[in-house]
């Protein structure tokens, strides 16, 4: 089976510090492997185990992105395909492009995996982008992926229930957090990730500049959470009833 | 349709995390290995990030008893925690000391008695690179760089520490083997390892061997009761006539003071990198609460004297920090740094104690009844004894100054 994986080398969101006027501060930020990307990755290398095969990584990112390359080259998948250019300075739909581009270039793949969204931006747009782009069915929020000959059984993740459909093989799939527990790579399996191969595109040696038609991500302010801090006085009979009735009020009991 | 509220939590949760690979790691091992330094933090900081997930929120079951330490510490073999100093062909990563230590000092934050069992562990397997045969070290090291074999070593006696030269354990030739018996005292890892490394005494004087556990004649104490490093098991190890092959024996008969010296030496600088994760772990805790907790209208933070605490915990961490890598760097140069790793062993294990006193008395009543904070005091007070005392380390610093000087 030939699997590839998208992933984003994304800033790290536990690091990221926001500005008194709620501004998140990408400049400088520290940055990873877009966090559910690793769930991508695991779930390609789980599939290679199963049904053997090899995982192909790609990315659109700048050099920096090398190093979310190489983290999923030793956590086990056996090449990388970097498209150098700034997810942050072009559009999601030429990101989604540039990275169909690269799955076709590389491919042909049977499966195409993605995570519902990345870990900075979380528009979750890539994913079906790329698949209406190679021209392949997308299954969204995937919790559980079983691959039987030349179809797939998926198990979505919804709000409020969990939807299973049957696509034939080539899909695209995006996986929510739920779907697996990353590995750790090894401390050998890191060193010898940078001697797997890794090949770089030029976004013009794949698609000529375009700027195709897509939300435009204008920016993101930081949502400061005040507490209500609602006091409750009196008898625990009457404070307790007060409270429950409360918290009923706001919605956050089950009804 | 799928909401906000379906965000997985780790996306709607901006709470700081426990960054146990810090900043401050990155730029040292900028300073001192600053041709590859990117190499190793790539390392270290994957190696931080399992241990915070793996073992880090097991550490207070541990302390209560409540959790063992053989599958945290097994994942962490698994990992390549012990192979990193180690030269390739016997199975390590031929990575330099340094990076070792710094990977030491997150597992002290992380675990402390998780740390201490690996320290012991990878004494034996530097006694073995060190002075064992090419064929022992073919045999054993790629067993104990993996984990798939524990080892302990067993140097201490119920009548002899620091003065090692008087043990009373004897090991006899007799045909072709040695005949060991004694009894050794505060073992780590004894009954959990699979391998001895025994010091006794033969007629030309202390000499090294490899004994397995099962040898007929090897048994053990029950385990000690302790005031900290509750995970990792400490007992006495007694031998009757505890019969080991020549093979055994570790280079050459009468030399076994002189590599246990050696082996404790870089054990010291490991020791330290422990003390100043433990330390540095009692400070986070310590800020954080000191952050929250008010008084007088205001949190504790905002007084002067909370923040005198503060800065001697910081700097004390710091300087211990800088002493255990610049040790471990004089170790990599291959001269004498027997002075160095004493000097950051006293001063960080010492450090250590200060930091976590403070730590309580930051955290008032809390800190003296609270298990989640007094542990690490608990764990930190083994270490101004263990692998040398400060007093007799504080003795050998001065006389190789003296030497040194002359």
């Amino acid at each position: 089976m030939k699997i590839a994986v998208c992933v984003k080398h994304a800033v790290d969101e536990n690091e990221l510090k926001v500005d008194p006027a709620g501004n998140p501060q990408f400049a400088g930020a520290a940055s990873k492997m877009s966090t559910f990307d690793k769930n991508a990755v695991e779930e390609a290398l789980r599939l290679k185990s199963a049904h053997s095969g090899d995982v192909t990584v790609l990315t659109v990112g700048t050099a920096d992105a090398k190093k979310t390359m190489k983290e999923a080259l030793a956590m086990g998948a056996d090449k990388g395909v970097l498209v150098t250019a700034d997810p942050m300075s072009i559009n999601t739909g030429r990101t989604a492009e540039l990275l169909a581009a690269a799955v076709r270039k590389a491919g042909p793949f049977d499966v195409v995996l993605c995570s519902e969204g990345s870990s900075d931006i979380y528009s979750g747009l890539v994913p079906p982008m790329v698949g209406e782009m190679l021209g392949l069915p997308y299954v969204g929020y995937a919790k559980k992926i079983e691959v039987a000959g030349q179809s797939a059984k998926v198990e979505r993740s919804l709000e409020d229930s969990v939807e299973v459909v049957e696509a034939p093989l080539p899909l695209v799939v995006s996986v929510v957090s739920e779907i697996n527990e990353p590995r750790y790579p090894t401390l050998i399996q890191i060193m010898q990730a940078g001697k797997k191969p890794m090949e770089e595109i030029a976004p013009d040696a794949l698609l000529p500049e375009s700027k195709p038609p897509s939300p435009l991500f204008v920016g993101m302010k930081a949502q400061a959470m005040a507490r209500k801090k609602v006091v409750f006085e009196g008898p625990p009979e009457e404070t307790a009833k007060k409270l429950v009735d409360a918290l009923g009020s706001e919605g956050v009991l089950p009804r | 349709m799928r909401t906000i509220k379906s965000l997985p939590k780790s996306a709607r949760t901006k709470a700081p995390v426990l960054a146990i690979y810090s900043a401050e790691h990155r730029r040292l091992m900028g300073i001192f290995h600053p041709s590859r330094h990117e190499e190793y933090e790539e390392l270290l900081s994957s190696l931080g990030a399992f241990m915070e997930k793996e073992i880090l929120p097991l550490s207070p079951k541990i302390d209560a008893g409540e959790a063992k330490i053989e599958g945290p510490r097994k994942a962490l073999f698994e990992q390549g925690m012990c192979q990193i100093p180690f030269p390739q062909e016997y199975g390590g990563l031929g990575l330099p000391f340094t990076v070792y230590s710094n990977a030491v000092e997150l597992l002290g934050t992380a675990d402390a008695s998780i740390a201490l069992s690996v320290e012991i562990h990878n004494a034996v397997a530097e006694g073995l690179n060190r002075f064992a045969s090419e064929e022992q070290k073919r045999k054993y090291l790629p067993s104990l760089l993996t984990g798939k074999a524990l080892a302990s070593f067993t140097l201490t006696e119920p009548a002899s520490g620091s003065d090692a030269g008087t043990m009373a354990t004897t090991a006899v030739r007799k045909g072709g083997e040695y005949s060991i018996n004694g009894s050794k005292m505060f073992i780590t890892n004894a009954g959990d390892a699979e391998l001895y490394m025994v010091f006794a005494k033969t007629p030309v004087g202390p000499s090294c061997f490899l004994v397995r556990a099962g040898t007929p004649g090897l048994s053990f104490g029950g385990d000690l009761k302790k005031m900290g490093m509750k995970g990792s098991r400490t007992s006495e190890v007694v031998f009757s006539d505890c019969r080991v092959p020549e093979e055994n024996l570790v280079g050459e008969e009468g030399k076994g003071a002189d590599y246990a010296k050696e082996v404790l030496h870089g054990a010291r600088i490991i020791v330290a990198a422990l003390n100043v994760g433990i330390a540095q772990i009692a400070y986070d805790k310590s800020l954080a609460y000191a952050r929250s907790r008010r008084a007088f209208g205001k949190p504790i933070s905002e007084f002067q004297l909370t923040r005198e605490k503060i800065a001697d915990m910081k700097t004390g961490i710091s300087a211990g920090r800088l002493l255990y890598f610049y040790a471990s760097s004089v170790k990599e140069s291959g001269v004498d740094f027997s002075s160095e790793a004493s000097q950051a062993k006293v001063f960080a294990t010492e450090m250590s104690l200060k930091v976590c006193d403070a730590a309580i008395q930051i955290y008032g009543g809390y800190g003296y009844t609270s298990d989640e904070l007094h542990r690490h005091w608990r764990d930190a007070r083994l270490l101004t004894i263990g692998e040398g005392t400060s007093e007799v380390l504080r003795l050998l610093i001065a006389r190789r100054e003296m030497a040194r000087s002359q």
